[in-house]
């Protein structure tokens, strides 16, 4: 067996990469660095925390020639990170959304081509239990031909964590932005199809006080290449005494049955004098264990991984049509090339 | 108050069923369909009447259970003859249709009453009011299924299979949901939709949905089906709000579920999940219904709210088939 892969993490402010250091150091081939972080007192709050070291910047970082990074910046803050890395040589699993434009994605995915580094976006859907078990059904055809598809990824407002998420330049947005990808993701995979028209409706009623500025409820229709249509709901319509922090279901609706997926229901109900409410408590596989060792294994094998950069950019390119129809009232096309 | 009723059919005999808990004395039914003629007679007693006016001049009240397409003819017949009306959703197949009905019973000066079911459903009614007491204060996200198999499947030349007759999936099944969502959050001012029969008119399956957008800044998602497989029935409810959130999922309400053993190799049916009432919705429809007859008690449904939901029926039609976002107007 050779070394480790020297993995570090750029950025602390998407609040997945804490549960990234746990996945990195559980995965036998991999040496964790540390991590790079533009906020110096999270910086050292989060080393501390972990037993991690703090690189104070992100220059620092990548001149400790790590073999691989996962970039956890905001939202509009992933391109110049990438880039970084990308010249450096260094393999990169970035953050969903892939970028908060067409442009910067496209451009992220351009430059790691040509640098011949791994660009992986980060769709952990993609490893949970429950969805794989869904892709074989679809796939061995039990189902029959798809006729159309039903998808939520409702959530709280994740201003509580972070509060850049409602910021629409570092975010790009509001609840469309955060949290189309997911479901159109897992849908193009479902379906082996590109989308290629959009319609969506939004407002702002909920969180209206702690994202006054973004979209918090959204409803998202789907045409995609093959003639299935789907819809996404992509609501920050779970308020925040909820008794977990949302969910993923989709309704499959084939020519010999359906299929009714809920990604996130391996939960326990717990009643706890703490919170004073019931809480949810997953106990189901970790998706993001398999996504890094999934982004792990393509680099030592040097190969694509199974999510890339294009995947990215195609649930960049949904999103950002999404955005175009909710500006026009009407329903968009997906922008070819 | 003596009740006719028009039609055989399941809602014939649905609403049949309901009129035995109401004070009102179900007097006869006219249909043209001698088994279901006989089935009815021998199930709930009263007459049959082989002349539509001949039946309609023995009641009060005349309870139509026809197809869709008939609704007109009937409610016109029965409004003539100054008798009041109870008739089954939808209103009818066109607007048109429905502005006459309306129009005639007014110029009669009798009731028309149109059998929403839905806003009899406890769940259902019991979050109208949870939103009306501003427990979850402004709504935003309104979440509305109802997924089913194609009713009379095995009948070759059902008028339900007859878009010119029933209306399709959208008009038959998901404008109990339209109605549902108007009756939460108002009128609806833009409507896009996507359905199998859309697409293509000749769909083995028609599986649909909706995106509505109310003139408050509410936006509504509802989906319909008549492709799920027998005899799965599913309906869920969520209404997010500016202050909490009501959840129904599909199956939560089943407060019986059997499993029985095999016996003598015989698998038994399973019969569906059920949620059993001591009064069903169509019990408290109809007793409702004899309230606003008999002690003038304020509908809660009207002719009106029949022809609204209809209208964004048909706009849902219009936009699955043409792919185009339609606009409703503010009056129907």
């Amino acid at each position: 067996m050779s070394a480790k892969l020297r993995v570090g993490i750029l950025s602390f402010a998407h609040l997945h990469a804490d549960g990234y250091i746990n996945n990195l150091r559980m995965n036998p081939l991999v040496e964790f660095i540390g991590f790079s972080d533009d906020d110096s007192a999270r910086g050292v709050e989060v080393a501390h925390k972990y037993g991690a070291r703090y690189f104070s910047s992100h220059e620092a970082l990548i001149e400790d020639r790590p073999d691989a990074v996962v970039v956890c910046s905001e939202n509009s803050r992933h391109l110049p990170l990438v880039v970084m890395a990308a010249h450096a040589g260094i393999h990169i699993l970035c953050e969903k959304p892939l970028a908060t434009t067409v442009e910067d994605a496209r451009t992220m995915v351009d430059i790691c081509q040509r640098a011949g580094v791994v660009l992986m976006t980060a769709f952990p859907m993609r490893f949970n239990a429950p969805a794989i078990e869904v892709k074989r059904a679809l796939t061995d055809g039990r189902v029959g031909q798809i006729i159309a598809c039903t998808a939520t990824n409702q959530g709280e407002c994740p201003y509580y964590h972070r509060s850049w998420f409602v910021d629409p330049l570092l975010a790009g947005g509001g609840a469309m932005a955060d949290h189309i990808v997911h479901a159109a993701d897992l849908l193009r995979w479902y379906l082996g199809s590109e989308v290629t028209r959009v319609y969506a409706q939004s407002n702002h009623i909920l969180y209206a006080r702690e994202a006054p500025e973004v979209e918090t409820g959204g409803l998202v229709s789907l045409d995609f290449a093959n003639g299935v249509f789907a819809t996404i709901d992509c609501s920050w319509s779970k308020p925040p005494y909820y008794p977990t922090w949302g969910g993923l279901m989709m309704d499959v609706i084939g020519g010999a049955g359906v299929v009714n997926l809920n990604a996130f229901k391996q939960m326990l109900t717990v009643y706890t004098a703490s919170t004073g409410r019931p809480r949810w408590d997953f106990w189901g596989s970790d998706a993001d264990q398999w996504m890094i060792n999934e982004f792990i294994a393509a680099i030592i094998e040097q190969r694509n991984p199974t999510v890339t950069g294009i995947d990215g950019l195609k649930a960049v390119e949904i999103v950002a049509a999404a955005y175009r129809s909710v500006a026009s009232g009407q329903p968009e096309y997906v922008a070819a090339g | 108050m003596r009740i006719g009723i028009v039609g055989t059919g399941f809602m014939g005999r649905t609403h049949a069923a309901a009129w035995k808990n109401t004070p009102a004395t179900l007097v006869g039914v006219h249909t043209l369909d001698p088994v279901g003629k006989e089935a009815f007679i021998g199930d709930f007693g009263s007459q049959a009447f082989d002349s539509l006016d001949e039946l309609i001049d023995q009641v009060d009240v005349v309870d139509i259970c026809t197809p869709t397409y008939l609704h007109m003819g009937h409610v016109i017949t029965a409004a003539r003859a100054g008798k009041h009306i109870i008739c089954e959703k939808p209103i009818a197949r066109t607007l048109e249709q429905g502005r006459e009905m309306i129009r005639i019973c007014r110029e009669a000066g009798v009731r028309l009453l149109i059998a929403h079911v839905v806003r009899f459903f406890p769940e259902y009614a019991r979050a109208k009011e949870i939103v009306e007491n501003g427990d979850i204060g402004q709504v935003a996200v309104i979440r509305l299924s109802r997924c089913g198999f194609k009713p009379a499947a095995n009948v070759p030349d059902s008028w339900f299979h007859d878009p010119e007759k029933s209306g399709g999936m959208m008009l038959d099944l998901m404008i109990h949901d339209f109605d549902y969502a108007r009756w939460v959050s108002g009128e609806v001012d833009s409507v896009f939709a996507r359905s199998a029969a859309g697409i293509n008119a000749d769909a083995p399956l028609d599986h649909g949905f909706a995106i509505l957008r109310h003139r408050n800044g509410a936006i509504t998602h509802i989906e319909g089906s008549w492709a799920y497989p027998p005899p799965l029935f599913r309906t869920a409810l969520e209404i997010a709000g500016s202050k909490g959130l009501i959840e129904h999922p599909a199956g939560s309400s089943n407060a019986v579920e059997m499993h029985l053993s095999v016996k003598d190799g015989v698998v038994p049916s399973t019969g569906l999940p059920r949620s059993p009432l001591i009064l069903d919705p169509y019990t408290l429809e109809m007793q409702h219904f004899y309230r606003v007859l008999t002690e003038g008690v304020t509908p809660r449904v009207t002719a009106e709210d029949g022809l609204a939901a209809l209208a964004i029926a048909l706009a849902a039609s219009e936009s699955a088939r043409t792919g185009s976002v339609i606009q409703l107007g503010g009056s129907h």
